[in-house]
């Protein structure tokens, strides 16, 4: 598969959601998840995701203790830009609070911010979206 | 006796400085300058002078100049100037420019300064009170900011979860699929009950009073080595007590318990699921009137540069296990209630200890 996903959450539950409706929309999906923040910066920054992958789309929580969502991001945007270039940052929040989206809205690096819970429908047009970005036939 | 309020007088004739230090000496704390720096050097020494008369006619400055230019580097102390009617005119002007609170004419009467005392007395307990006041508003709000941050991540995460949860169980006809996503909304559950009940400790700390009574050490931990007992056995943690209490010790039982049942839990939950020989060790330990209370572990630790942020509300140091950002906060306030202390020491995969010690009441 030429797409392929990371999940960022402290929450177990939300991550067995995202993964269910992930493979709910498909069930070839591969999927990587993250409980801490540092570890999945570590893998990308080593090139360890996805080697096959075109394109990489990171579920990004934004509340987390120890790196948070922001702070991950910062850091992401210091890595090669061969690198970045092959993630598609999410922020997927429980928050409404405006501060959080003002603050999304002011990383290049997110591409879109989705409140939880992710309905079906936003996750199959965003796929259909990053496809056609990336010229990717699933 | 509660201490005599603190008063400066400032007057370049020595006979009036005698004169009234021997007529208010009994009643109060009084403090005599025969010229400014003499005054400034006072002023340094006793920030808490809460009262200054300053005698308008002096060489170099006048009172007036003198409470102008003191105006700002201490604003607390009330000031009152000591001035004969001639001087009228520029009493009127310094009133007027809010630099004194009162006059009082020469020569005075004893009975005209104590009325003045009491008066600027009044007014600054008054002025001081507000500033308190004030402070105390100002952690509220930055408090409320947190709490409205914290309130759309910490109630509203649990339940977008569970939401989502409903939404994938459509299309979900597997039961044992079912079983482990029940398993995982329970403890998401679990956790915003745990959130809702520390904010409740959160709330009673900050607003409610204390109550008094006797402790013994030996019976309100017993309580606690009941409730860690399973979690013990399960989780194959020892559980080592060690209590030394021979005297008698007076605190809140509900605050104790809260700081026990905080550290104790943080001591079970932070351990190292590789660590073989798992223990948490709790001694206390009464002494002249003082309860040293020591909780330590064998845990994962705490990185240095976490340290210093761990008693902060909403902070967590770790995603190992579901916090709520609440418990040390929670601890560190009935500690400041108890006018206790705690430190801590912490190695990274060794284990950390808590060390707190409370003065009974």
């Amino acid at each position: 598969m030429q797409l392929s996903f990371v999940i960022i959450d402290d929450t177990e539950l939300d991550h067995f959601i995202a993964l269910k409706m992930i493979r709910n929309a498909n069930k070839k999906f591969r999927v990587k998840s993250f409980i801490d923040a540092t570890h999945a910066l570590e893998q990308i920054t080593a090139g360890d995701i996805d080697k096959d992958a075109k394109v990489i789309l990171v579920f990004l929580d934004i509340y987390m203790p120890l790196m948070n969502g922001f702070e991950f991001v910062e850091e992401f945007e210091k890595l090669d830009e061969a690198i970045q270039n092959k993630y598609y940052v999410v922020a997927l929040t429980s928050s409404w609070q405006i501060s959080d989206i003002n603050r999304v809205n002011s990383y290049r690096s997110f591409k879109k911010m989705i409140t939880k819970p992710m309905k079906a429908d936003e996750l199959s047009s965003l796929i259909n979206k990053v496809t056609i970005e990336y010229s990717i036939h699933l | 006796m509660a201490e005599k309020i603190k008063i400066l007088y400032i007057d370049d004739e020595m006979e009036n400085l005698t004169g009234f230090k021997a007529s208010l000496r009994l009643d109060y704390h009084v403090f005599t300058a025969v010229n400014i720096p003499d005054a400034l050097n006072h002023l340094a020494k006793h920030p808490d002078i809460r009262i200054i008369f300053c005698d308008q006619r002096m060489p170099v400055k006048t009172g007036v100049e003198f409470f102008e230019e003191i105006r700002g580097t201490h604003p607390l102390p009330v000031r009152i100037l000591l001035t004969a009617y001639t001087d009228i005119e520029s009493v009127i002007d310094a009133i007027n420019r809010g630099n004194i609170f009162r006059f009082v004419k020469k020569p005075w009467a004893p009975v005209e300064i104590i009325s003045a005392i009491e008066e600027a007395n009044r007014f600054y307990l008054a002025n001081s009170m507000l500033s308190v006041r004030n402070d105390e508003l100002q952690k509220a709000y930055s408090e409320l900011d947190k709490f409205a941050y914290s309130v759309s991540h910490d109630i509203r995460g649990p339940l977008s979860g569970i939401l989502g949860a409903i939404n994938v169980s459509r299309e979900m006809h597997d039961i044992v699929e079912m079983k482990e996503m029940l398993f995982l909304m329970e403890k998401s559950l679990k956790k915003l009950d745990t959130y809702i009940l520390s904010m409740h400790d959160y709330y009673s700390l900050q607003r409610g009073e204390l109550l008094i009574s006797d402790i013994d050490f030996n019976k309100l931990v017993g309580e606690f080595k009941d409730i860690y007992k399973i979690y013990s056995q399960t989780a194959n943690v020892d559980f080592k007590i060690e209590i030394n209490q021979r005297e008698p010790f007076r605190s809140d039982v509900i605050a104790l318990k809260l700081i026990l049942n905080n550290l104790l839990s943080n001591a079970f939950k932070y351990q190292d699921k590789s660590n073989n020989a798992k223990s948490v060790e709790l001694i206390v330990e009464v002494y002249k009137g003082v309860a040293n209370i020591q909780v330590k572990d064998t845990g994962v630790g705490i990185l240095g540069n976490h340290i210093g942020e761990i008693f902060n509300l909403f902070y967590r140091a770790s995603s190992q296990e579901a916090g709520s950002g609440f418990g040390l906060y929670n601890v560190k306030s009935a500690l400041l209630k108890l006018s206790g202390q705690i430190e801590v020491n912490s190695v990274l995969n060794k284990g950390t200890t808590f060390m707190v010690s409370i003065p009974t009441k």
